[in-house]
């Protein structure tokens, strides 16, 4: 009988027990793993096992004595199973603990690059109070029985534009904020004192959107259904938020803002903002690929305005967080710290977090809420669990990224995660498929890596990043 | 870079693992941390 395999990786076995190798040399074998990567840095490249996340820097000139002398590698052995287990938990061993909640299916504004169709953000219907209510009920009582006691699920109110349905989102809120806690991903358009003074009284996380630091720019992409730009009421409802700690900005990086991501840093630290992503625009529905940059302009302006954003944290002590960044970097130096779960394989869609749409149908993440195959079931007639098990759900929580090409033998597969599953399927063809971008998460891979060799990288996250974290391999000899 | 290069450089931490943000929106709590 075939004995088991020693250890399971995304559904391969990483030693092969019935091969008759005892895994002494690297890369051949049943031995690690550690390819070879130009970092693009004068003196390290990367050493990286792709199915464990494990890495070094080496020095150019001490990679064969380093891989012959056998010490990094003797301590990489004895740490591989736990990385391995490690990448397994975070990757197939996690339960749903989030909601994006579509409160409505309406907007006043049509930006260009909206997932949701625009006819449903133009005549669609709002959740009533009373259904909303029982929503949350519903979510409250799966979480109760699924969760450890000791964590607060969450819950986004998520767009189309939340805000339009404000009274039955704040009533949820002040119903429920001791069982959840609470966020809102707003165009800000609706935000006013009123509503900043409730929501920040309560500590709910806001997220803004605003799209470069001037009116023309800004309105490029997002405006209202008569072309009209919202530059002034969103910096209005920013300014609004000055001190509040629980606040983020998301720009949609497209080909028409591109050129501007450094005057939007500058922008947005000057404004105190927190937090901000620079997010690359999601391509699942046809419009967005219209203003799709491509890959080597989108890294080069990208990692300009990285660079802005630690010129301005060295001249002035206080940083601005590039947080889809720094969740890369998180994802290279403490992999299941990563807080947003779009680039890791399978992602978090439908397996840390589902959407909830206003019609009560559920889907593994907002992004699939125009894609009606993608649909589960509803909150209000079918069990969540079966929801969670459903073949629309299985879709997404199993694409592996193992299956995708080239991303198979990419040695950066669980830095990046070949997002996004809705881009895959809409645009390229398949599950199987790349998401819209690779070149792009590659120039910022080897951007992480070379911050990690030069000692810059703290700079670009969260101050006490790594609080409560525990070492599990330290190299620096 | 701070002082004398290195040969190698490794640095991997773990902690518990609560990763529920999408590209759309981080939750951005001190309570959550």
């Amino acid at each position: 009988m075939r004995r088991p395999a020693a250890r399971d990786v995304g559904g391969r076995s990483r030693k092969d027990e019935t091969a008759p190798s005892r895994g002494r040399f690297i890369n051949t074998g049943n031995g690690p793993t550690l390819q070879p990567i130009d970092i693009g840095h004068s003196d390290y490249m990367a050493l990286i096992d792709p199915d464990t996340a494990f890495w070094s820097l080496v020095r150019k000139d001490q990679v064969g004595k380093v891989l012959s002398e056998g010490k990094l590698l003797g301590d990489y052995r004895r740490k591989a199973d736990a990385f391995a287990a490690e990448m397994r938990k975070l990757r197939f061993g996690l339960k749903p603990s989030a909601v994006y909640f579509n409160p409505t299916e309406r907007c006043n504004l049509d930006c260009r690059y909206c997932y949701i169709p625009s006819e449903m953000r133009r005549h669609g219907r709002h959740m009533s109070r009373e259904r909303l209510m029982e929503a949350m009920a519903r979510l409250d009582s799966y979480f109760e029985a699924t969760l450890p006691k000791t964590m607060r699920p969450q819950i986004v109110f998520h767009g189309a534009e939340p805000l339009l349905n404000r009274e039955a989102v704040f009533a949820a809120i002040e119903a429920y904020r001791e069982r959840f806690l609470f966020g809102i991903q707003t165009n800000a358009t609706t935000l006013d004192e009123e509503a900043v003074s409730f929501l920040t009284d309560r500590g709910v996380s806001l997220g803004l959107s605003l799209d470069a630091a001037s009116p023309a720019v800004a309105q490029r992409t997002r405006r209202t259904w008569d072309g009209k730009g919202v530059f002034d009421t969103v910096v209005k409802a920013m300014r609004r938020l000055r001190g509040y700690e629980n606040w983020s900005v998301i720009c949609t990086v497209t080909k028409e803002n591109l050129r501007h991501l450094d005057s939007l840093v500058d922008f947005f630290h000057a404004e105190e903002v927190p937090t901000c992503l620079l997010n690359i625009v999601r391509c699942t529905l046809p419009p967005s690929r219209a203003i799709k940059p491509g890959d080597a302009e989108a890294a080069r302006y990208f990692l300009g305005a990285l660079e802005r954003s630690h010129e301005l944290y060295r001249k002035t002590g206080r940083k601005l967080v590039v947080a889809n960044f720094a969740n890369i970097l998180l994802a290279i130096v403490a992999p299941a710290a990563r807080r947003l779960m779009c680039d890791i394989s399978p992602c978090g869609g439908g397996r840390c977090f589902f959407a909830l749409a206003p019609n009560g149908d559920l889907f593994p993440c907002s992004e699939f809420i125009g894609i009606p195959r993608f649909k589960g079931g509803n909150l209000f007639q079918d069990d969540l669990g079966d929801v969670l098990k459903s073949e629309a759900f299985r879709q997404v929580t199993e694409r592996k990224i193992e299956a995708i090409d080239p991303c198979g033998r990419c040695a950066i597969r669980h830095f990046c995660g070949s997002p996004c599953p809705a881009e895959a399927h809409e645009m390229n063809g398949g599950m199987s498929r790349t998401g819209a971008f690779c070149e792009f998460y590659e120039e910022q891979v080897r951007y992480a890596f070379r911050l990690i060799a030069d000692d810059r990288y703290g700079d670009f996250l969260w101050d006490g990043w790594d609080k409560g974290m525990k070492d599990t391999f330290i190299a620096a000899s | 870079m701070k002082g004398a290069k290195k040969a190698v450089i490794a640095v991997r931490k773990s902690c518990k693992a609560r990763g529920t943000g999408l590209s759309h929106y981080i939750l951005m709590s001190k309570r959550s941390k």
